[in-house]
Protein backbone atom coordinates (compact mmCIF):
# COMPACT_ATOMS: atom_id res chain seq x y z
CA UNK A 1 0.00 0.00 0.00
CA UNK A 2 2.84 2.09 0.64
CA UNK A 3 4.53 1.61 -2.51
CA UNK A 4 1.47 2.53 -4.18
CA UNK A 5 0.87 5.94 -2.61
CA UNK A 6 5.03 6.86 -3.03
CA UNK A 7 3.97 6.00 -6.63
CA UNK A 8 1.20 8.36 -7.08
CA UNK A 9 2.62 11.16 -4.81
CA UNK A 10 5.72 11.32 -7.31
CA UNK A 11 3.06 11.04 -10.22
CA UNK A 12 1.43 14.15 -9.13
CA UNK A 13 4.64 15.89 -8.29
CA UNK A 14 5.54 14.85 -12.04
CA UNK A 15 2.01 15.76 -13.86
CA UNK A 16 1.90 19.68 -11.62
CA UNK A 17 5.05 20.10 -13.13
CA UNK A 18 4.06 19.91 -16.75
CA UNK A 19 0.34 21.14 -16.13
CA UNK A 20 2.01 24.19 -14.64
CA UNK A 21 3.97 25.03 -17.69
CA UNK A 22 2.24 27.45 -20.40
CA UNK A 23 2.21 27.64 -24.37
CA UNK A 24 4.93 30.07 -25.69
CA UNK A 25 4.55 29.10 -29.12
CA UNK A 26 1.32 28.68 -31.05
CA UNK A 27 0.24 27.13 -34.22
CA UNK A 28 3.77 27.41 -36.40
CA UNK A 29 5.12 30.18 -34.58
CA UNK A 30 6.34 33.57 -36.43
CA UNK A 31 9.41 32.87 -38.70
CA UNK A 32 12.27 35.39 -39.02
CA UNK A 33 12.56 39.04 -40.30
CA UNK A 34 11.21 42.22 -39.81
CA UNK A 35 8.11 42.74 -37.80
CA UNK A 36 5.75 45.31 -39.00
CA UNK A 37 3.66 48.20 -37.06
CA UNK A 38 0.02 47.52 -37.39
CA UNK A 39 -0.44 51.39 -37.82
CA UNK A 40 1.63 50.72 -41.02
CA UNK A 41 -0.83 48.30 -42.22
CA UNK A 42 -3.85 49.76 -41.53
CA UNK A 43 -2.80 53.21 -42.67
CA UNK A 44 -2.51 51.46 -46.29
CA UNK A 45 -4.16 48.07 -46.34
CA UNK A 46 -4.55 47.64 -50.00
CA UNK A 47 -0.01 47.06 -49.90
CA UNK A 48 -0.31 44.60 -47.92
CA UNK A 49 -3.56 42.47 -48.76
CA UNK A 50 -2.85 38.71 -49.13
CA UNK A 51 0.92 39.30 -48.17
CA UNK A 52 2.44 37.23 -44.80
CA UNK A 53 3.02 39.93 -42.64
CA UNK A 54 4.52 39.53 -38.92
CA UNK A 55 2.91 41.97 -35.92
CA UNK A 56 3.45 42.47 -32.78
CA UNK A 57 0.87 43.87 -29.98
CA UNK A 58 -0.63 43.58 -26.30
CA UNK A 59 -3.35 41.25 -26.19
CA UNK A 60 -6.57 43.13 -25.63
CA UNK A 61 -8.90 40.70 -26.99
CA UNK A 62 -10.06 36.89 -27.55
CA UNK A 63 -12.50 34.98 -28.21
CA UNK A 64 -14.02 33.77 -25.22
CA UNK A 65 -15.08 30.38 -25.46
CA UNK A 66 -13.07 28.76 -28.37
CA UNK A 67 -9.95 30.55 -28.62
CA UNK A 68 -10.21 30.89 -32.38
CA UNK A 69 -9.08 34.78 -33.02
CA UNK A 70 -7.34 37.60 -31.10
CA UNK A 71 -7.17 41.10 -31.11
CA UNK A 72 -3.52 42.59 -30.81
CA UNK A 73 -3.53 46.63 -29.81
CA UNK A 74 -1.21 48.61 -32.07
CA UNK A 75 1.24 51.18 -31.74
CA UNK A 76 -1.38 53.81 -32.26
CA UNK A 77 -3.61 54.53 -29.67
CA UNK A 78 -7.58 53.10 -30.50
CA UNK A 79 -5.89 50.49 -32.88
CA UNK A 80 -6.35 46.89 -33.28
CA UNK A 81 -5.56 43.76 -35.11
CA UNK A 82 -8.07 40.86 -34.90
CA UNK A 83 -5.78 37.87 -35.52
CA UNK A 84 -8.54 34.74 -36.58
CA UNK A 85 -7.02 31.29 -36.83
CA UNK A 86 -8.49 27.71 -37.78
CA UNK A 87 -10.74 26.69 -35.10
CA UNK A 88 -9.38 23.75 -32.35
CA UNK A 89 -6.50 24.03 -34.64
CA UNK A 90 -4.40 27.35 -32.29
CA UNK A 91 -6.69 27.56 -29.15
CA UNK A 92 -5.61 31.11 -26.89
CA UNK A 93 -6.23 30.32 -23.50
CA UNK A 94 -8.25 33.38 -21.71
CA UNK A 95 -5.39 34.47 -19.86
CA UNK A 96 -3.56 35.36 -23.01
CA UNK A 97 -5.31 39.34 -22.60
CA UNK A 98 -2.28 41.37 -21.67
CA UNK A 99 0.28 39.78 -22.77
CA UNK A 100 2.77 40.47 -25.59
CA UNK A 101 2.00 38.68 -28.69
CA UNK A 102 4.06 38.49 -31.90
CA UNK A 103 1.68 36.75 -34.69
CA UNK A 104 2.34 36.01 -38.30
CA UNK A 105 -0.32 35.46 -40.95
CA UNK A 106 -1.82 36.43 -44.18
CA UNK A 107 -3.38 40.08 -43.90
CA UNK A 108 -6.74 39.77 -45.06
CA UNK A 109 -9.42 42.83 -46.41
CA UNK A 110 -12.52 41.81 -46.27
CA UNK A 111 -15.47 44.33 -47.50
CA UNK A 112 -19.13 43.14 -46.64
CA UNK A 113 -20.12 44.06 -50.29
CA UNK A 114 -23.48 42.33 -49.62
CA UNK A 115 -24.72 44.67 -47.03
CA UNK A 116 -23.73 47.50 -49.46
CA UNK A 117 -25.80 46.02 -52.55
CA UNK A 118 -28.45 45.66 -50.68
CA UNK A 119 -29.18 49.49 -50.00
CA UNK A 120 -32.38 50.75 -52.18
CA UNK A 121 -33.51 53.89 -52.83
CA UNK A 122 -35.97 55.32 -50.02
CA UNK A 123 -34.93 52.05 -48.34
CA UNK A 124 -33.31 51.45 -45.03
CA UNK A 125 -29.61 52.56 -45.91
CA UNK A 126 -26.95 49.59 -44.91
CA UNK A 127 -23.37 50.90 -43.69
CA UNK A 128 -20.88 49.22 -46.16
CA UNK A 129 -17.98 48.09 -44.04
CA UNK A 130 -14.94 46.94 -44.80
CA UNK A 131 -12.84 44.82 -41.71
CA UNK A 132 -9.00 43.52 -41.91
CA UNK A 133 -7.73 40.67 -39.85
CA UNK A 134 -4.79 38.36 -40.54
CA UNK A 135 -5.03 34.75 -40.96
CA UNK A 136 -3.00 33.76 -38.36
CA UNK A 137 -0.83 30.61 -38.81
CA UNK A 138 0.80 30.60 -35.64
CA UNK A 139 1.86 33.44 -32.51
CA UNK A 140 4.53 33.47 -29.92
CA UNK A 141 3.40 34.87 -26.30
CA UNK A 142 5.98 36.88 -23.78
CA UNK A 143 4.32 35.70 -20.48
CA UNK A 144 4.77 37.68 -17.63
CA UNK B 1 -11.12 -21.24 -27.36
CA UNK B 2 -12.16 -22.03 -23.54
CA UNK B 3 -8.34 -20.74 -22.88
CA UNK B 4 -8.41 -17.51 -25.13
CA UNK B 5 -12.16 -16.83 -23.65
CA UNK B 6 -10.85 -16.86 -20.01
CA UNK B 7 -7.74 -14.77 -20.90
CA UNK B 8 -10.17 -12.18 -22.46
CA UNK B 9 -12.40 -12.18 -19.06
CA UNK B 10 -9.04 -11.99 -17.99
CA UNK B 11 -7.78 -8.55 -19.48
CA UNK B 12 -11.08 -7.30 -19.78
CA UNK B 13 -11.51 -7.05 -15.78
CA UNK B 14 -8.29 -6.35 -14.22
CA UNK B 15 -8.40 -3.49 -17.39
CA UNK B 16 -11.88 -2.68 -16.50
CA UNK B 17 -10.73 -1.49 -13.41
CA UNK B 18 -8.00 0.35 -14.29
CA UNK B 19 -9.82 2.26 -17.02
CA UNK B 20 -13.08 3.71 -14.66
CA UNK B 21 -11.43 6.45 -13.53
CA UNK B 22 -9.55 7.52 -17.13
CA UNK B 23 -12.63 6.84 -18.85
CA UNK B 24 -14.47 8.79 -16.77
CA UNK B 25 -12.02 11.91 -17.46
CA UNK B 26 -12.02 11.27 -20.94
CA UNK B 27 -16.29 10.95 -21.22
CA UNK B 28 -17.51 13.94 -18.72
CA UNK B 29 -15.05 16.15 -20.63
CA UNK B 30 -16.49 14.59 -24.25
CA UNK B 31 -19.52 15.76 -22.89
CA UNK B 32 -18.66 19.60 -21.95
CA UNK B 33 -16.33 20.33 -24.73
CA UNK B 34 -18.88 18.74 -27.48
CA UNK B 35 -21.09 21.76 -26.23
CA UNK B 36 -18.36 24.14 -26.73
CA UNK B 37 -20.47 26.56 -28.42
CA UNK B 38 -23.05 26.57 -26.31
CA UNK B 39 -21.10 27.66 -22.99
CA UNK B 40 -17.25 27.72 -21.85
CA UNK B 41 -16.47 24.51 -20.42
CA UNK B 42 -13.43 25.57 -18.79
CA UNK B 43 -14.29 29.24 -17.12
CA UNK B 44 -17.01 30.97 -15.36
CA UNK B 45 -17.09 34.37 -16.08
CA UNK B 46 -18.30 36.89 -13.95
CA UNK B 47 -19.26 41.03 -14.14
CA UNK B 48 -18.17 43.63 -11.51
CA UNK B 49 -19.38 47.52 -11.90
CA UNK B 50 -18.37 50.26 -9.59
CA UNK B 51 -17.25 53.62 -10.02
CA UNK B 52 -14.39 55.94 -9.38
CA UNK B 53 -13.76 59.88 -9.40
CA UNK B 54 -13.86 60.55 -13.18
CA UNK B 55 -10.17 60.96 -14.36
CA UNK B 56 -10.81 62.86 -17.44
CA UNK B 57 -9.76 61.74 -20.99
CA UNK B 58 -6.38 63.99 -21.18
CA UNK B 59 -3.22 62.34 -22.66
CA UNK B 60 -2.51 58.74 -21.71
CA UNK B 61 0.10 59.30 -19.73
CA UNK B 62 -1.62 61.74 -17.56
CA UNK B 63 -4.46 59.87 -16.73
CA UNK B 64 -2.84 56.16 -16.42
CA UNK B 65 -1.75 57.42 -12.99
CA UNK B 66 -4.80 58.43 -11.59
CA UNK B 67 -6.52 55.63 -12.93
CA UNK B 68 -4.16 52.87 -11.27
CA UNK B 69 -4.57 55.28 -7.91
CA UNK B 70 -8.47 55.13 -7.76
CA UNK B 71 -9.15 51.31 -8.96
CA UNK B 72 -5.86 50.57 -6.01
CA UNK B 73 -5.79 47.24 -7.33
CA UNK B 74 -4.67 44.37 -4.66
CA UNK B 75 -3.06 42.32 -7.56
CA UNK B 76 -0.55 42.80 -10.16
CA UNK B 77 -1.21 44.86 -13.63
CA UNK B 78 -0.34 43.20 -16.31
CA UNK B 79 -0.66 45.55 -18.72
CA UNK B 80 -2.70 48.61 -20.08
CA UNK B 81 -4.66 49.87 -23.15
CA UNK B 82 -6.08 52.93 -24.40
CA UNK B 83 -8.47 51.57 -26.16
CA UNK B 84 -10.33 55.09 -27.21
CA UNK B 85 -10.51 58.65 -26.16
CA UNK B 86 -13.03 57.52 -23.13
CA UNK B 87 -11.83 53.96 -22.53
CA UNK B 88 -9.21 52.71 -20.31
CA UNK B 89 -8.78 49.18 -20.55
CA UNK B 90 -6.29 47.52 -17.24
CA UNK B 91 -5.39 44.09 -17.48
CA UNK B 92 -4.87 42.20 -14.86
CA UNK B 93 -4.62 38.06 -14.32
CA UNK B 94 -8.33 36.86 -14.58
CA UNK B 95 -9.91 39.35 -16.47
CA UNK B 96 -10.05 42.95 -18.03
CA UNK B 97 -11.39 45.96 -16.28
CA UNK B 98 -12.76 49.10 -18.65
CA UNK B 99 -12.93 52.38 -16.93
CA UNK B 100 -14.63 55.01 -18.63
CA UNK B 101 -12.42 58.28 -18.50
CA UNK B 102 -15.18 60.37 -18.66
CA UNK B 103 -17.50 58.71 -16.80
CA UNK B 104 -15.41 57.25 -13.99
CA UNK B 105 -17.49 53.98 -14.62
CA UNK B 106 -15.65 50.91 -14.25
CA UNK B 107 -16.55 47.51 -15.27
CA UNK B 108 -14.65 44.36 -14.81
CA UNK B 109 -15.08 41.30 -16.66
CA UNK B 110 -13.13 38.15 -15.62
CA UNK B 111 -13.09 34.59 -15.33
CA UNK B 112 -12.39 31.76 -13.00
CA UNK B 113 -11.15 28.19 -13.50
CA UNK B 114 -14.78 25.81 -13.30
CA UNK B 115 -13.90 23.47 -11.08
CA UNK B 116 -13.77 19.85 -11.74
CA UNK B 117 -13.88 20.73 -15.59
CA UNK B 118 -10.99 22.76 -16.05
CA UNK B 119 -9.21 19.82 -15.36
CA UNK B 120 -10.50 17.38 -17.10
CA UNK B 121 -10.80 19.51 -20.25
CA UNK B 122 -6.76 20.03 -19.42
CA UNK B 123 -6.54 16.16 -19.28
CA UNK B 124 -8.45 15.48 -22.30
CA UNK B 125 -7.31 17.98 -24.57
CA UNK B 126 -3.74 16.87 -23.22
CA UNK B 127 -2.50 20.58 -23.00
CA UNK B 128 0.02 19.75 -20.78
CA UNK B 129 1.46 17.25 -23.28
CA UNK B 130 4.21 14.68 -21.90
CA UNK B 131 4.20 12.95 -19.80
CA UNK B 132 -0.04 12.77 -20.21
CA UNK B 133 0.78 11.98 -23.49
CA UNK B 134 2.06 8.64 -22.77
CA UNK B 135 -0.96 8.58 -20.47
CA UNK B 136 -3.32 8.93 -22.67
CA UNK B 137 -1.90 6.78 -25.31
CA UNK B 138 -1.55 3.79 -22.88
CA UNK B 139 -5.09 4.23 -21.64
CA UNK B 140 -6.06 4.16 -25.73
CA UNK B 141 -4.46 0.99 -25.94
CA UNK B 142 -6.43 -0.63 -22.80
CA UNK B 143 -9.42 0.39 -24.41
CA UNK B 144 -8.79 -0.98 -27.52
CA UNK B 145 -8.04 -4.11 -25.91
CA UNK B 146 -10.85 -3.53 -23.62
CA UNK B 147 -13.33 -3.29 -27.18
CA UNK B 148 -11.89 -6.56 -28.68
CA UNK B 149 -11.72 -8.54 -25.16
CA UNK B 150 -15.22 -7.99 -24.46
CA UNK B 151 -16.10 -9.66 -27.91
CA UNK B 152 -15.43 -12.37 -26.68
CA UNK B 153 -16.73 -12.22 -23.14
CA UNK B 154 -20.16 -14.17 -24.00
CA UNK B 155 -20.85 -17.04 -26.17
CA UNK B 156 -24.14 -17.96 -27.66
CA UNK B 157 -26.90 -15.70 -28.79
CA UNK B 158 -26.08 -13.37 -26.21
CA UNK B 159 -22.75 -13.21 -28.22
CA UNK B 160 -21.17 -12.42 -30.93
CA UNK B 161 -23.51 -15.16 -32.92
CA UNK B 162 -26.40 -13.63 -31.51
CA UNK B 163 -27.85 -10.41 -30.26
CA UNK B 164 -23.88 -9.16 -29.28
CA UNK B 165 -23.02 -9.32 -33.10
CA UNK B 166 -26.30 -6.73 -34.07
CA UNK B 167 -25.09 -4.90 -31.49
CA UNK B 168 -21.43 -4.73 -32.32
CA UNK B 169 -22.38 -4.12 -36.12
CA UNK B 170 -24.91 -1.12 -35.21
CA UNK B 171 -21.72 0.37 -33.56
CA UNK B 172 -19.76 0.01 -36.34
CA UNK B 173 -22.29 0.70 -39.07
CA UNK B 174 -23.31 3.79 -37.25
CA UNK B 175 -19.87 6.08 -37.62
CA UNK B 176 -18.91 4.66 -40.72
CA UNK B 177 -22.49 5.67 -42.26
CA UNK B 178 -21.70 9.03 -40.52
CA UNK B 179 -17.96 9.11 -42.28
CA UNK B 180 -19.64 8.71 -45.76
CA UNK B 181 -22.62 11.37 -45.36
CA UNK B 182 -19.70 13.65 -43.92
CA UNK B 183 -17.50 12.57 -47.38
CA UNK B 184 -20.34 13.37 -49.70
CA UNK B 185 -21.64 16.46 -48.07
CA UNK B 186 -18.94 18.44 -46.95
CA UNK B 187 -16.30 20.17 -49.15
Amino acid sequence: MRRILTTIALLSLLLAGTAAAKDKTYGKGVGEGDITKISTILAAPKDFAGKTVRVEGTAVGVCSHRGCWLTLSSDKEGETMRIKVEDGVIVFPKNIIGEHVVAEGKFMINKHEKACDSNKPGGPQIKCTTTYEIRGTGAVVDWK
Amino acid sequence: MGGFRKVCRWLHRELGFFAVGLTLVYAVSGIAVNHIHHWDPNHTSYTEAWSIEAPGTGETAEVLPLVLERLALEEPVKETWRAGRDLLQVFVDDGTIDVNLATGEVVREGHTKRPVFFDLNFMHLNKGRAPWTGIADAYAGVVIVLALTGIFLVKGRRGLAGRGGVLMGLGIVLPLAYAVVMRLTQP
